[in-house]
């Protein structure tokens, strides 16, 4: 995995007199050249609206815009690219849901599912629409692992329950939820699934079809691609039958004084110009990402997760939270000390040139349902290392020598 | 920064002044740091409209405690319309830490318990 580095730039920088060690990647990930140079080309050569045009550079905007759709759509195993949206992110995708497929599918009464490792974008889109039709929100609990069980979302599951929303994976206890066994056990019951993929797409090989959920949200910026961009993924069939989010332009069919028509999926759902760069970027990312091949992607992380978990537990007071077995997580790890607050760890790290998280994650429920206070969380990607990881390591007990 | 002057600083983490909680206080004012979520509660005792005793107390990182520790001592003896009249910035320059943007905001979370405090006084 060593020779990736050299497609990150940003990777040369010193922080602080050091070298950069990246190691928030939850957070957002670093970009590749590749995937720069792909967004300086579209705004060198093809720069011109999409769909519509006559002219030669808006046939190419629009082609460049439409294979990215195809590259997106292939990298998560859906069925046709009709069923790519683009949003902004992961945020808009879980908004756009509660905001337009709740109402129209959910009534009083009616128990939307979370879990209680989900982020706050997985949790407040619910409430907002739960409280506007007199739903129910009800979570699932993470056993003492740190995992979401079947028997536990078994025992959760009632006939009130209609939506499951959940995690793929937790940004703060790295934790990987079955995903798949959920679906099968809320399609035996006819409820559906929405997945926060914002911390799995970029670490798992996803295949929508072969989890079997309804709806499947991720961002560009966490799986090396440019920020302001992600996707919603959704089963044609829902599309079909599903509201538009926002009207405007380009997602009609035909427009009069009185009323509009709108136009085929997905166009029907990208109102206003479209972040196209941003689709091409994230193409130029699910190509670089295959091409190193998502199995390699995953066994460096697992690697890195069993170095760092062991290195870690060599610290005196310290407590890591999340699954102890490293195959049970992506690439992260969060972990705090009773009377060491996260910030100055962070801090004193950051004057290594360390960039780690310190806070809550927007995970607050999860923190004062484990009543921990907040973490030092590490994430990991392609590009890092074992020796960064030994640096990392000194980092924290020289922090522990100056705080305690 | 100095050597000197970051013995005195971490001097004041590990043994901060006024931390704790006092009996009766005149007024209590808790107050959340926005960007992590952090609390710090400021308590204040008032006589004849001179502040005779502050402390504070809550889950805070070393900036909010230093802060904490700093404006506490500053504030103890002043006259409640003194106090009014301190501005973010003062309390910066006395901490002297020289402080990033996002640690700013953990030294100013004791600055709007205190402004919360004495806004109906």
């Amino acid at each position: 995995m060593k020779d990736v580095r050299k497609d990150f730039p940003i990777l040369n920088r010193t922080v602080n007199g050091s070298p950069l060690i990246y190691l928030d990647n939850a957070a957002t990930s670093q970009k590749p050249k590749e995937v720069v140079d792909k967004i300086v080309e579209y705004y060198y050569k093809y720069n011109s609206n999409v769909h519509r045009g006559i002219h030669t550079l808006s046939e190419e905007s629009t082609e460049m815009y439409e294979g990215a759709r195809k590259l997106i759509s292939d990298f998560i195993g859906a069925d046709n690219p009709r069923e790519i949206l683009f949003t902004k992110g992961t945020t808009e995708s879980l908004n756009r849901i509660a905001e337009r497929w709740v109402p129209a599918n959910l009534k009083r009464g009616d128990v939307i599912l979370l879990s209680d490792l989900e982020h706050h974008s997985n949790i407040i889109p619910w409430q907002k629409a739960a409280e506007r039709i007199g739903a129910e929100i009800n979570y699932i609990n993470t056993d003492d692992n740190g995992e979401i069980t079947i028997e536990e979302v078994k025992k959760m599951i009632s006939d009130k329950v209609k939506l499951i929303s959940i995690s793929h994976a937790s940004n703060v206890l790295g934790t990987i939820v079955p995903i798949k066994e959920i679906c099968k056990l809320a399609h035996d019951k006819g409820i559906y699934v929405c997945v926060d993929g914002a911390q799995a797409a970029p670490h798992l090989k996803i295949n929508v079809q072969s989890l079997g959920c309804d709806f499947y949200a991720f961002s560009s910026h966490k799986m090396l691609g440019p920020m302001g961009v992600g996707v919603l993924w959704a089963k044609e069939k829902i599309l079909k039958e599903l509201e538009p989010y926002e009207y405007g332009g380009g997602m009609i069919d035909e427009v009069s004084f009185k009323n509009a028509a709108w136009a085929e999926i997905p166009i029907r759902f990208e109102a206003g110009t479209p972040n196209v760069s941003g689709a091409v970027g994230l193409g130029a990312a699910v190509t670089y990402l295959s091409n190193i091949g998502m199995d390699n992607i995953r066994n460096h992380e697992i690697e890195l997760s069993k170095y760092l978990l062991e290195g870690l537990k060599e610290i005196k007071g310290i407590n890591i939270i999340g699954p102890r077995e490293a195959d049970k997580r992506t690439g992260l790890i969060s972990f705090y000390f009773l009377n060491i607050h996260s910030h100055d760890i962070a801090s004193v790290l950051n004057t290594l040139g360390i960039a780690v998280r310190s806070g809550y994650h927007c995970a607050m429920p999860l923190h004062n349902k484990l009543n921990i206070p907040s973490t030092v969380r590490v994430s990991y990607y392609l590009y890092n290392t074992k020796e960064e990881l030994n640096t990392l390591l000194n980092g924290i007990k020289k922090a522990l020598d100056i705080l305690s | 920064m100095h050597d000197i002057k970051r013995d005195e600083i971490m001097d004041l983490y590990k043994n901060p002044h006024n931390k704790g909680y006092m009996s009766k206080p005149t007024v209590s004012v808790s107050k959340k740091n926005p960007m992590c979520g952090d609390e710090v509660n400021l308590q204040l005792k008032i006589d004849n409209g001179i502040i005779t005793d502050a402390k504070f107390d809550g889950n805070a990182c070393s900036v909010s405690i230093i802060s904490s520790s700093v404006l506490t001592d500053y504030i103890i003896g002043k006259s409640i319309n003194e106090v009014k009249k301190i501005k973010k910035n003062d309390l910066l320059k006395l901490i002297d830490m020289n402080l990033s943007t996002s640690r700013i905001s953990c030294a100013s979370v004791v600055f709007s318990a205190l402004q919360n405090a004495l806004e109906d006084l």
